[in-house]
């Protein structure tokens, strides 16, 4: 035993989806390295203290993507968190099984709406008939044009995103920030032909449900930051389409109220994301909340300088009109 | 301490009682607040989704306010602090701050990097520091179970906003502490209140609200406090709708930062501008022996 053991205390979430019944955490104590993966002392509790655990994985070393998993609420690749820096802010380990896909057994879940979402991207080149891929030599790409997918080649699909996002807890239908990160792959490939249709079929529900929690950019293990790439969908959402869906017409009216006085507006802004009609629906919340606070009618005061917000987006707001 | 004031859109009109409960507090504390007409709206996330560049121009012009005047800057929104610091941040690549410069530079503006962007939470427990608040208190909330809510903008992307953990943060609880409250430990306190949804699809956006307010009451939370505008908006103003997405009474009095704060350094309850929220504070307040509304 190594001289800076320490005692881990593992409460793991056992549940079996075919013997079913309520989940019962089960505490496991261990003398451990700080810096062993927690993953090894998974193994070795299953190895040498109770074999019926279940768990997933395969590489131990963080290429795989097999291990994902819950660790003191956060999601997490078991094999490269280690237990001392967790032991030390909570005192204990509770691992359970990753959220949003249903639990098979113990910590493995059964991760089929993950991936049904990232088919739903059409995850593979669209290339254009009229110029096919060249017989027997792959097309060459510019280091410009691969720079354009900024992180996103890494993703190993070990779906710790898709665990963590609350956007797609709450709504199934989100595709969630692996997906989208892997679409945005796909929209700046200079081969793929098919990037309007891919950014205008994104959008009912999908694009703008996402949240820019960013909690999917904390969770990810290869730092491919889903959150931000969706920004960047967005923004090239907007410039193929303009405002058709509520969170595009939300973010143009937004960026458009603030230009006028400098200050938002926020009962012109409900206009301008429902339109005037569906406005109706909206008045009987309104109606409570002025109640209160009365000036969520008030028009804002108009900022100093506000001349110089109209120069900034005379020179920022024109040139991004373009298609992407 | 001097600092630049950036209370935001929302502090200036519908969240009033969030100005005047920050006012109040800084006033306890020392903390001058110089005021600037000429800040404009942060763009709050949604200008972002729009326009990246012109998002990071309209804040640097508002960072280069604050820096004519040598002076840092003070929110009180997570969301202007997330916004103003991806100014600074995004600006280390040349290429952006090549396009944001030049919009600027026109128009005379010139900003050099030098502002710090700081939220109040952060001024509180670093810059005033909690020894001095703890030895201010004159109404220890004792009893109170406050859970914090954070507001994602203030920690995530952590590497960017370069504070506190984005998913394991403390300063919020600490503070709670050094006030004589009880934080409480749940896993929706650095979730998302469902915010920048609530126009695109209501019902989901209650759901999440609903689900962090469900989190933090049954871990005992008798309230909740943010240092955000717009998660009070969420939890509070919509606080019905919440309800009524996860189908529960929630009656979750909902404090912003500095009104928590203020309550045990002895603002009343008008000083705070309580009786602003839909969601009554009694409850709350009845705990703690302060006077009702
Ligand atoms: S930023 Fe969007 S995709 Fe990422 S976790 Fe939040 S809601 Fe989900
Ligand atoms: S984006 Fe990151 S967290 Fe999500 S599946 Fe890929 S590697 Fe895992
Ligand atoms: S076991 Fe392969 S990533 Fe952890």
């Amino acid at each position: 035993m190594p001289a800076d053991a320490i005692s881990a205390k593992f409460d793991v979430r056992r549940w079996d989806a075919v013997a079913g019944g309520a989940p019962r955490y089960q505490r496991y104590e261990l003398e451990l390295a700080p810096h062993t993966p927690i993953l090894s002392a998974l193994l070795r509790i299953r190895d040498e203290v109770d074999p019926s655990l279940t768990l997933r994985y395969s590489c131990r070393s963080a290429i795989c993507g097999s291990c994902a998993m819950q660790i003191n609420s956060k999601s997490r690749l078991a094999c490269e968190t280690q237990v001392g820096p967790e032991m030390d802010r909570h005192g204990r380990i509770v691992v359970e099984p990753m959220r949003n896909q249903p639990v098979l057994r113990d910590l493995v879940v059964d991760q089929s709406p993950f991936w049904t979402q990232y088919d739903r991207i059409e995850p593979h080149l669209k290339l254009d008939p009229a110029h096919p891929m060249p017989e027997g030599r792959p097309t060459s790409m510019t280091p410009e044009q691969v720079e354009r997918f900024k992180e996103t080649p890494r993703c190993i699909a070990c779906a710790a995103c898709y665990s963590a996002c609350p956007a797609v807890e709450a709504d199934a239908a989100f595709p969630g920030p692996m997906a989208l990160a892997k679409l945005y792959r796909f929209v700046v490939d200079p081969r793929d032909h098919a990037t309007q249709d891919r950014l205008v079929r994104i959008q009912p529900n999908g694009l703008w449900l996402c949240l820019r929690c960013h909690l999917c950019t904390e969770a990810c293990p290869k730092d491919v930051r889903p959150s931000e790439r969706i920004r960047d969908l967005k923004e090239m959402a907007i410039a193929v389409q303009g405002g058709t869906e509520r969170g595009s017409r939300h973010a143009i009216g937004f960026k458009e109220n603030i230009e006028d006085r400098g200050l938002l507006s926020e009962a012109k802004l409900v206009r301008q994301t429902y339109g005037a009609a569906g406005m109706i629906g909206q008045l009987p919340q309104g109606l409570r909340i002025w109640r209160k606070k009365p000036e969520v009618l008030h028009k804002p005061r108009r900022i100093e300088g506000a001349d110089e917000l109209d120069r900034i987006y005379e020179a920022l707001d024109r040139e991004s009109e373009g298609a992407p | 301490m001097k600092l630049a004031y950036y209370p935001g859109c929302v502090a200036q009109e519908s969240g009033r009682e969030l100005d005047m409960a920050t006012r109040w507090v800084c006033r306890a504390l020392e903390i001058e607040l110089v005021e600037f007409p000429s800040f404009s709206c942060c763009g709050s996330g949604f200008v972002d989704e729009a326009n990246e560049v012109l998002n990071l121009a309209i804040n640097s012009r508002n960072l280069a306010i604050a820096e004519r005047a040598g002076l840092d800057l003070l929110t009180i929104c997570s969301t202007c602090q997330g916004m103003l610091t991806l100014a600074n941040v995004r600006r280390r690549d040349p290429a952006v701050r090549a396009r944001v410069d030049a919009a600027l530079k026109p128009i005379g503006i010139e900003y050099r990097d030098s502002v710090h962007v700081k939220h109040l939470l952060r001024v509180l427990t670093e810059d005033v520091g909690l020894d001095a608040i703890r030895s201010r208190v004159r109404r220890p909330l004792a009893g109170l179970r406050v859970g914090a809510f954070y507001g994602c903008h203030l920690l995530r992307p952590a590497d960017e906003m370069g504070w506190e953990s984005g998913e394991e943060p403390h300063a919020f609880e600490d503070l709670l502490g050094a006030i004589g409250a009880t934080p409480v430990d749940y896993r929706g306190r650095v979730l998302c209140c469902g915010f920048p949804i609530q126009f695109v699809k209501p019902d989901t956006a209650s759901r999440i609200a609903g689900r962090q307010i469900l989190d933090a009451k049954s871990h005992g939370a008798h309230a909740m406090a943010t240092p955000c505008p717009l998660c009070h908006i969420s939890l509070d103003a919509y606080q019905n709708q919440a309800e009524r997405a996860v189908q529960q009474p929630l009656d979750m009095p909902i404090f912003h930062l500095p009104q928590v704060v203020g309550l045990a350094l002895g603002a009343t309850p008008e000083e705070l501008g309580l009786a602003r929220h839909l969601v009554p504070t009694e409850p709350a307040l009845a705990r703690i022996g302060s006077s009702s509304l």
